[in-house]
């Protein structure tokens, strides 16, 4: 195998990845997403460092194992990320009601227009989609009087 | 026929050279099917979107050098495809649960992708921290914050400039990288002796290489050793972020304490 090869290529698919993680995070306005599209853009670097450390071993350098090493450290800076961000956008959405990050536009610097959505989507009943799950086990019996009234969620 | 001839000839040469090239053609079909596929106000034009990000895909790959061996080579392009397909459907769907979920697939291709460069421990370690921890939480918050499940703010993002504005910074980023790369893809062009191919094969599996048997003890002696510092630097950040976490998320709320005694009062 051509490892001069692998490693474009890795590179290359590393290089979109994170591309793609930057339009998500540009262009969507929901918390989650925005974040998820962060972590995206973690992978694709942690791609190119691997396909490195490939390249170097394969050559005899010395430096094989530092793209792992630095892979192991995005990896732990994600976790930590990941759960400071994770009580952030749970207490902002507690606060606003929505994981809209346009609800905390007035953070905004002064003399910037405010963003003002101009006709927002109605929802249709066929956008109200939820996975479909596997059922897992045998579903045990129920008494109908015992059952807690869940309106949301 | 002879003007176009002409008109291509007149052209200055890198936009020659941009125009017969696959991956020029790969990004902007990539980024006009984006476009078409991200949630936007109106809903048509998301099968053509569909269709021209897959076409995107297949150029990009036809552009991509060969790794030189069809089994090694099909294996590769179906974790590519699935790490980007997966990319591609976390951005442009609009329910955030189906985003953490095609996100989780995302990280699977992902964690292919480090097994197939020989990076076992963090393959698992991707596949355990991420699909298994991170997404589950993230999954966790859409549940609480918004039971809804779905965000039609998002269908209209920040206006039609921005949006347009973020896709062409990313095909310029792709575009620019790939250029950049021009360089090492003259050196795939030149074919392989097997005696180089062997040699790298051997660097690989020799004590002390990332294929070598002893993955996990090699990985844990450069770990502990060179990078000892770091290491323990890594594990007092985890400790900052969880005390840090759960100072946030119980703050402006009264103590344990203070609401027994209220309770007992």
């Amino acid at each position: 195998m051509s490892e001069i090869a692998l490693l474009y290529n890795n590179l290359a698919i590393g290089g979109a990845l994170f591309a793609l993680g930057l339009i998500g995070f540009l262009v969507r306005r929901n918390m989650i997403v925005m974040f998820l599209s962060a972590e995206m853009m973690l992978q694709g670097i942690s791609i190119n460092l691997i396909g490195w450390g490939r390249y170097h071993g394969s050559s005899g350098l010395p430096g094989a194992w530092g793209g792992q090493m630095l892979v192991i450290f995005i990896i732990t800076i994600a976790a930590c990320e990941a759960g400071i961000a994770m009580v952030l956008v749970l207490m902002l959405a507690r606060k606003s009601g929505k994981l809209d990050s346009a609800a905390w536009q007035d953070l905004r610097e002064e003399g910037v227009p405010a963003f003002v959505d101009h006709q927002v989507p109605e929802e249709r009943t066929e956008d109200h989609v939820w996975p479909h799950l596997t059922p897992a086990g045998i579903e045990p019996p129920r008494d109908p009087e015992t059952v807690i009234h869940r309106p949301r969620v | 026929m002879n003007g176009l001839a002409k008109l291509y000839s007149d052209l200055p040469e890198p936009l020659r050279k941009a125009l017969v090239c696959p991956t020029f053609w790969a990004l902007m079909a990539g980024a006009i099917g984006l476009w078409l596929l991200l949630p936007a106000r109106h809903r048509f034009g998301k099968r053509f979107g569909g269709v021209l990000v897959a076409l995107a895909g297949a150029l990009f790959a036809y552009d991509l050098p060969l790794l030189g061996n069809w089994l090694d080579q099909s294996v590769y392009w179906i974790l590519a495809l699935i790490t980007l397909g997966a990319a591609v459907a976390t951005i442009s769907s609009q329910s955030p649960v189906y985003s953490a979920i095609w996100f989780a697939t995302s990280l699977l291709g992902t964690a292919g992708l480090f097994f197939y460069n020989g990076a076992q421990f963090l393959g698992v370690a991707t596949i355990v921290v991420y699909a298994g921890a991170i997404v589950v939480t993230f999954l966790f918050v859409i549940m609480l914050a918004q039971p809804e499940g779905h965000s039609p703010y998002d269908r209209l993002t920040w206006g039609g400039l921005p949006k347009i504005l973020a896709i062409v910074t990313a095909g310029m980023f792709v575009g620019i990288f790939i250029h950049l790369l021009e360089p090492l893809k003259h050196q795939t062009a030149v074919p392989l002796a097997p005696e180089a191919i062997a040699q790298a094969h051997n660097n690989l599996t020799a004590d002390g290489g990332v294929l070598n048997q002893k993955h996990m003890a090699t990985l844990g002696r450069h770990l502990w050793s060179e990078h000892l510092v770091s290491i323990e630097l890594a594990g007092t950040l985890l400790l900052v972020a969880l005390v840090g976490a759960v100072a946030m998320a119980s703050f402006g709320r009264p103590r344990l304490g203070d609401r027994i005694e209220e309770a007992l009062r």
